[in-house]
């Protein structure tokens, strides 16, 4: 009879968290909004729309939240436990090729900020082919080996014609020399490892696959199929806001304003750092004065799509263009 | 003793991957958030033999961690045994080394060994150690009074022998233990080779989750814990053949 009492307790706990938590999830009048990574200078814009109001005077409650390697933005939208997020080309088209109901409403950065960093000392790469019997870093699993496999495919090269070596958290192997290329993100890691070596007499340059014609899409802003279904005036206040906030973050004229208040979320990194990593993350969101920030390069979607079919990424074509929605941003 | 072992943990893996689905479409979730059966099958099909060849990897340095562990906890117990200054001040020592967090430890792990074989042994053997030393130093330090008492009053009692009557007196305490141990070991190569490593399951794991793929992981998770319950198996197997030896000397 107990037995029977404790079965029938763990079914209606199992049933309760099924079918009421979902409820509850999705009632939530806040918005959530989940970054990809730590609060950093990569997400200046989002934290801007954030600390100086630009949410609350599009009439919206937004709770930014910071992301890190065991956070998925796009499972927490399916989930409800965030309505907006921020997630790299590559995941996007992952859930895209799994049926998950993903859209994206902006692209932020235009140029990738995942660089290979290698010192001036060793021959420049001025072409691909002058990768060949190089040690290069990458993640393997992470995007990063995507894109180096595709600009080795590009410059005819076998995997056997340089030696790929794993990457950590730990950049030893590259102050050693034991690896010749490095990837790091430009914006952030780059200018740390830059100057750290600058001031070793090693200087560095960096690698930019995009001049090599690979565009590899990065961070965009995505939400739910439903939410622009139901709630498409609330998409459309919030990315106006982020984008608003992100053009302010960037401006010039913002920039002791901007460090401040990255100075309140990243007391690690040193204002002088941090200045030099706003400057180059300009670069890398807004290009060009006359580019919209939030702008969706739709051939770089699809080029991005082509390379993780060619790698066998993903099962099928997704047609990611179907997926990107500028229309809420402008 | 070994079926019984595979079945409980198929009824376990079972209900958790039902339970699994039932979130999935209670919520309607998308193959994204969680694979459906078809998808889980298919990955399966894929990588069963890949992941496999990583679980006997990531195994083989599980059990030389583990054999290591119980040497040390055997050591560190019969010296820690003693009501001696030494023997307080070796189990102080145990417990303190363990205090470190081992994440905060491995980095410098690596740093100093490389992140191959060595790294991943010995973060293996830091993990499983310690509730081995526990167990072995409680055993160790509790006097079986009666059969102790005649060889101290018949002036034969050698430590040897103290050592001898207490492992044998709690062989059952110690068959459990040392399965037991077997779980963490295997628990903590997988930590070292998710940090660091570039080989074994724990490394396939780290990039099953860079690509978001949880059908991977549930492979994973189904072959780590089928290969441990025939391990665990076998060592208590060991453990009643040990016992009905020395029993029948």
């Amino acid at each position: 009879m107990t037995r029977h009492r404790y079965a029938a307790a763990l079914t209606a706990a199992l049933i309760s968290f099924v079918f009421v938590a979902p409820g509850t999830l999705l009632a939530a009048d806040k918005i959530n909004y989940r970054l990809k990574w730590l609060f950093n200078t990569s997400v200046v814009g989002d934290l801007y729309a954030d600390v100086q109001g630009d949410f609350a005077d599009a009439g919206l409650a937004v709770t930014v939240k910071s992301g890190g390697p065991e956070r998925d933005a796009i499972k927490e939208l399916e989930l409800g436990q965030a309505q907006f997020g921020v997630a790299s080309a590559d995941q996007v088209i992952r859930a895209l090729d799994k049926g998950a109901p993903v859209v994206v409403i902006a692209q932020l950065f235009q140029v990738n900020p995942l660089q290979w960093i290698y010192r001036q000392s060793a021959p420049p790469i001025n072409d691909l082919s002058d990768l060949k019997g190089r040690t290069i870093g990458v993640t393997f699993g992470g995007n990063d080996e995507t894109v180096m496999r595709t600009l080795l495919a590009k410059a005819g090269l076998e995997t056997s014609d340089v030696k790929l070596f794993n990457v950590r958290y730990d950049y030893t192997p590259f102050y050693r020399g034991q690896v010749d290329i490095w990837p790091v993100y430009r914006n952030t890691q780059g200018i740390v490892i830059g100057r750290k070596m600058q001031a070793d007499d090693d200087p560095v340059r960096f690698f930019i696959p995009a001049g090599f014609g690979v565009k590899f899409v990065a961070n965009s802003v995505v939400t739910s199929r439903k939410m622009i279904q139901r709630e498409p005036d609330t998409v459309r206040r919030f990315i106006r806001a982020l984008l608003c906030g992100w053009e302010k973050a960037l401006d010039p004229d913002n920039s002791e304003k901007a460090l401040d208040m990255l100075q309140q979320y990243d007391r690690d990194t040193p204002r002088e750092l941090l200045e030099a990593q706003l400057a180059i993350t300009r670069t890398l969101v807004k290009p060009t004065p006359d580019l919209a920030i939030g702008t969706i390069d739709v051939a770089a979607w699809k080029q991005t799509e082509a390379i993780m079919r060619d790698q066998k990424q993903i099962a099928q074509p997704v047609g990611v263009e179907k997926a990107l929605h500028s229309e809420f941003a402008f | 003793m070994l079926p019984r072992r595979i079945v409980q943990f198929l009824i376990i893996y079972f209900l958790g991957l039902a339970g699994l689905l039932a979130v999935k479409y209670g919520l309607q979730l998308s193959n994204y958030v969680i694979p459906g059966p078809a998808l889980i099958w298919q990955t399966f099909q894929a990588e069963a033999v890949r992941y496999l060849r990583d679980v006997l990897d990531t195994m083989s340095i599980a059990i030389i961690g583990q054999v290591l562990s119980i040497c040390l906890a055997l050591l560190v117990g019969i010296v820690g045994r003693q009501t001696t200054w030494f023997g307080s001040f070796v189990k102080v020592a145990a417990y303190n080394v363990q205090a470190y967090p081992i994440v905060a430890l491995a980095p410098i792990i690596f740093i100093l060994l490389g992140d191959g074989f060595l790294s991943r042994l010995l973060i293996a053997a830091m993990i499983c150690y310690f509730p081995l030393l526990l167990s072995v130093l409680g055993i160790m330090a509790e006097p079986i009074r009666d059969i102790e008492h005649f060889y101290r009053m018949t002036g034969r009692m050698r430590w040897q022998l103290e050592v001898k009557i207490r492992a044998f007196e709690n062989l059952g305490k110690l068959t459990t233990v040392v399965a037991g141990s077997a779980t963490l070991a295997m628990a903590g190569t997988i930590v070292a080779e998710f940090i660091a490593a570039n080989a074994g399951i724990g490394y396939s794991i780290r990039i099953a989750l860079y690509q978001s793929d949880l059908g991977k992981i549930l492979i994973a998770l189904f072959l780590i814990g089928i290969s441990l319950s025939v391990y665990q198996g076998l060592l208590e197997w060991c453990g009643a053949f040990i016992r009905r030896t020395w029993e029948s000397n």
